[in-house]
């Protein structure tokens, strides 16, 4: 079993739908650092959205975070 | 009531123009009153500043104490002093600017650069191409290395090494930077690089955060009290500003004077400590301004900051009308949506009728009646509140009209929200239907009490009256306790049957009860039911046939649990005895399926019924207890000794074994702890051993035993501690060790091996402990009562941090959780979507 659930980069254009879809914008979502783990495995830059699958005891579902400078 | 929006707000600094021109009057005198007990005009309760002895005139608005808001005054200071608060910004821009041509210490590229970065942080002047992140990044970097620049890149100056010494001393290559120089500094810097450092020059020079002139609140802030004697008493606030006009006063005298600089610059440094504990007693650094009985000074922040300060006690937290607080106490008479107030209660507390053409004669059925349900003020269009009394009653009854409100008292089922403190969650507050009752207590449901933690040794709890209609409104709709029977943390029931009511449905409902004709109809003519079921056998009735007539009349159920087998079919008991698994704490099945398939109002009357109908059976089985039931005959006392017997051999087969060095030692612990570990784990063998026999040696004709088996009340535990032995005590999770050297006692021998001088009681309740197992057991007892108290403390701040981080959550239409800023937080509310509260049992079986 993964210990840490997949992380992906969304594309911009998938971004802006995604923040649509939320109906806030990108800063407003959670926030992931360009130098957190998962960010530097995928290359990430500040700026992009990360998508991260997770399973919880609640079950699967889909997570955003936004990626910051640090 | 319409919300206003505010479209924004701008923080500034105020002036000493400001203050001068807000101010009513310049105050020279740092005294209060004169000998005769009048205000001195140019003193600290200057009449100009408003009044608050009744009788007297404000000199400035000509209003009375209760019409007078107050009106400010200052103090012209005769040396300018550093306001502690802004000391940090002060040292920023003194590192930011040059100290010989105060200017920014950037070249004019590197303004250029920044300058559209931090035109977003204050008022936009001019079009300005928008910033990218990165060219953010950097600006912000530069901006923070700022204090970095050796040299002015504008008139060369080599620029010198500033210091802060808290909390107002600033030192320039380590000579002090009086409060003057550093005024005339900092006014010389200008507009436009106080925009790129982020102050807007509009509302905030930094020659403001040096003061000149101190505002002096009006007296209606720091009102002085008359004591009995006739003696005055200032407010702390007038206290400290007497000390510094005092030293202002004597500062100003000795410049004139023409004394040496070291008595002024003395003085000064005393003007400065003045003013900083005036603003904050607890500024870092300096010693705490007190007062003559040696009680610290309640300066500005001391009034703001805190529990006790204003903003968390008079503005987060208000006292409240149209609320009363009394003991609770039981009423298995109620539904779980009433609750019973006492007339007294209901006869002061009142709801507000609107007047309209069509209610309007109803209404004033209220306002013609002289007793209990009447009105107790009208209130005419104009907003004018008017008492009735016997007097005024024809006249108002010829005055009403639409538009007018009448405030009625209190009538049964009237909504009012009941709350008991602490309110740990949402179902501490809930609303109820209220039952004039008489008495002096308010009366809850059984039931109702575990979702608000209550029981009734003296329990008190808060009635609240909502006034307007929306509020009546919410309160009906989503706080009835009927619809918060499921709890939202993992949907099961929050309000069931206890303790009395478990050992009557226990007798009710069990194998071979019966009931004579008599006894069934008292019981069911109990709950409004009139017609008997069919009798079984010798024309009596079953408990379980009568258990039956409260269940709804098509309701299938089926339950299997350690307890034994329950099934329900067609409205009818077939089999089992309905216990705590069914409609008890924890999962409260039963209850679970009346509330999916019948709904909340089925549920509400299904407890009431199964409530008062098992409180019945358990008064006619008369479940009661006796000394009788915890006393121990001879021959099981005999044999609890050879149990006691046998464990302390073990235990001291450990210790010889563990001098031998034959103990083999555990993975990461010494032979020693190993030793310690395997004799706890012995002694606490004796407990589960005494369980075992207890079990055994009591049925279920014990009723103590009875309660426990069927989960009325206690555990095996208690009745072995009663009965018994009270086993090992604990401090700490250790055994009892810290006493005299070798001994915890001093009458016990050195370095004893028997379990009995470390704790282990083999008394019990029954037979009372002997001097030294007291002793232990105390030990234990208030090493307990200490680890509760630490526990409700820290998970009470835990709490609030919780509350205070996430009460502006909120799920949106896409299940998403999100908070007021419009921030995402979960992209599905708990991960699934799921409200376990809606989330019935059928669905959930789907899963």
């Amino acid at each position: 079993m993964d210990l840490i659930p997949k992380h992906v980069i969304v594309s911009a254009s998938d971004a802006k739908s995604i923040a649509k879809k939320f109906n806030t914008t990108l800063d407003k979502f959670p926030k992931i650092l360009e130098s957190d783990p998962q960010s530097k495995k995928i290359g990430a830059k500040a700026g992009d959205l990360i998508k991260i699958y997770r399973a919880d005891p609640t079950g699967k579902y889909v997570y955003y975070r936004f990626v910051v400078k640090g | 009531m319409q919300a206003e929006f505010i479209d924004h707000i701008r923080f500034g600094v105020i002036s000493p123009e400001e203050i001068k021109r807000i101010s009513v009057a310049k105050l020279v005198i740092p005294d209060t009153y004169n000998e005769d007990g009048y205000p001195i005009d140019g003193g600290l309760v200057d009449q100009r500043l408003g009044v608050i002895d009744p009788g007297l005139k404000c000199k400035t608005c000509g209003g009375r104490a209760k019409t007078c808001p107050g009106h400010f005054g200052h103090i012209d200071l005769v040396r300018p002093v550093i306001h502690p608060e802004y000391a940090k910004i002060i040292y920023l821009l003194l590192q930011s600017t040059c100290y010989k041509c105060n200017r920014i210490l950037l070249n004019d590229d590197q303004i250029t650069a920044i300058k559209p970065v931090v035109s977003d942080l204050i008022v936009k002047e001019e079009e300005l191409p928008e910033a990218s992140a990165e060219h953010e990044n950097d600006s912000m970097d530069l901006l923070k290395r700022i204090k970095n620049i050796k040299k002015c890149p504008h008139c060369g100056a080599e620029q010198p090494k500033i210091k802060l010494e808290r909390p107002t001393f600033f030192y320039m290559n380590g000579e002090r930077l009086k409060p003057d120089e550093i005024l005339s500094w900092l006014s010389k810097i200008s507009n436009d690089d106080l925009k790129l450092l982020g102050i807007d020059p509009t509302i905030t020079r930094p020659e403001w955060f040096v003061l000149t002139a101190l505002l002096v609140p009006p007296v209606n802030v720091r009102p002085s009290i008359t004591l009995e004697s006739g003696e005055r008493s200032e407010d702390d606030l007038t206290h400290k500003l007497v000390d510094i006009m005092r030293i202002n006063q004597r500062l100003e005298q000795d410049i004139d004077a023409g004394a040496p600089q070291i008595i002024i610059d003395d003085l000064w440094e005393l003007l400065q400590y003045q003013v900083t504990t005036y603003f904050n007693n607890e500024t870092p650094g300096v010693p705490v301004a007190r007062h003559r009985s040696t009680r610290p000074l309640k300066t500005l922040v001391q009034r703001l900051k805190g529990k006790e300060g204003r903003l968390r006690y008079n503005l987060s937290g208000k006292r409240v009308n149209f609320s009363a607080r009394t003991v609770i106490v039981s009423d298995p008479n109620l539904t779980v949506d009433q609750v019973g107030v006492p007339r007294k209660i209901a006869e002061s507390l009142t709801i507000p009728i609107n007047l309209t053409q069509w209610n309007f004669e109803d209404a004033k059925k209220y306002l013609e009646s002289t007793e209990y349900p009447t009105v107790l003020n009208v209130i005419t269009k104009e907003g004018i509140r008017k008492r009735v009394t016997d007097i005024n009653r024809e006249e108002l009854l010829k005055e009403i009209q639409p538009g007018y409100v009448l405030e009625r008292q209190l009538v049964d089922g009237d909504i009012v929200l009941m709350n008991r403190q602490p309110t740990l969650h949402r179902i501490s507050i809930m609303a109820h239907n209220i039952k004039v009752l008489p008495g002096k207590v308010i009366r809850i449901h059984v039931s109702a009490a575990y979702p608000y933690n209550a029981d009734y040794d003296g329990d008190e709890m808060n009635l609240h009256v909502p006034q307007s209609i929306e509020a009546r409104a919410e309160a009906k709709f989503l706080m009835q306790p009927r619809d918060l029977i499921l709890s939202p943390r993992d949907g099961k029931p929050v309000m069931f049957v206890e303790e009395d009511e478990l050992s009557g449905l226990y007798h009710l409902t069990k194998e071979d009860s019966y009931y004579t004709k008599d006894e069934a109809t008292l019981m069911l003519s109990e709950i409004g039911i009139y017609e008997l079921p069919k009798p079984s056998k010798n024309g009596l009735y079953g408990g379980r046939d009568i258990f039956s007539l409260v269940l709804p009349k098509d309701l299938d159920f089926e339950n299997k649990s350690k307890r034994g087998h329950v099934v329900i079919k067609n409205g009818r008991l077939v089999e089992g005895s309905v216990g705590k698994n069914e409609v008890g704490e924890g999962d409260g099945k039963l209850i679970l399926k009346i509330f999916s398939d019948y709904g909340p109002r089925a549920t509400r009357d299904f407890l009431f019924d199964m409530a008062k109908l098992s409180l019945r059976a358990a008064y006619t089985a008369g479940v009661t207890i006796s000394i009788k039931d915890y006393y121990m005959d001879e021959a099981f006392n005999k044999a609890k000794d050879e149990m006691i017997k046998g464990v302390n051999s073990k235990v001291l087969d450990l210790y010889s074994k563990y001098k031998e060095g034959k103990i083999e030692p555990l993975p990461g612990y010494t032979k020693k702890e190993t030793l310690e570990l395997e004799v706890m784990a012995q002694l606490e063998e004796a407990r589960s051993l005494s369980d075992n026999m207890l079990s055994k040696h009591l049925d279920n004709t014990n009723n103590a035993k009875l309660m426990v088996t069927i989960g009325a009340r206690g555990n095996m535990l208690y009745l072995v501690a009663i009965s018994m032995l009270l086993g090992q005590q604990a401090v700490r999770g250790r055994r009892t060790t810290r006493g005299y050297s070798g001994r915890v006692l001093p009458f016990f021998r050195k370095n004893d091996k028997n379990p009995e001088v470390k704790g282990f009681i083999t008394s019990s309740f029954f037979s009372g402990l002997k001097p030294d197992e007291l002793f232990m057991h105390a030990m234990g007892a208030r090493d307990s009562a200490v680890v509760k108290y630490v526990a409700i403390t820290q998970s009470g701040y835990l709490q609030r941090r919780l509350i205070n981080a996430m009460q502006d959550f909120y799920i949106d239409e896409n299940l998403a959780v999100k908070d007021a800023n419009n921030s995402l937080i979960e992209t599905i509310y708990g991960g699934d979507g799921v409200d376990p509260t809606k989330e019935l049992e059928n669905e959930k079986a789907k899963e």
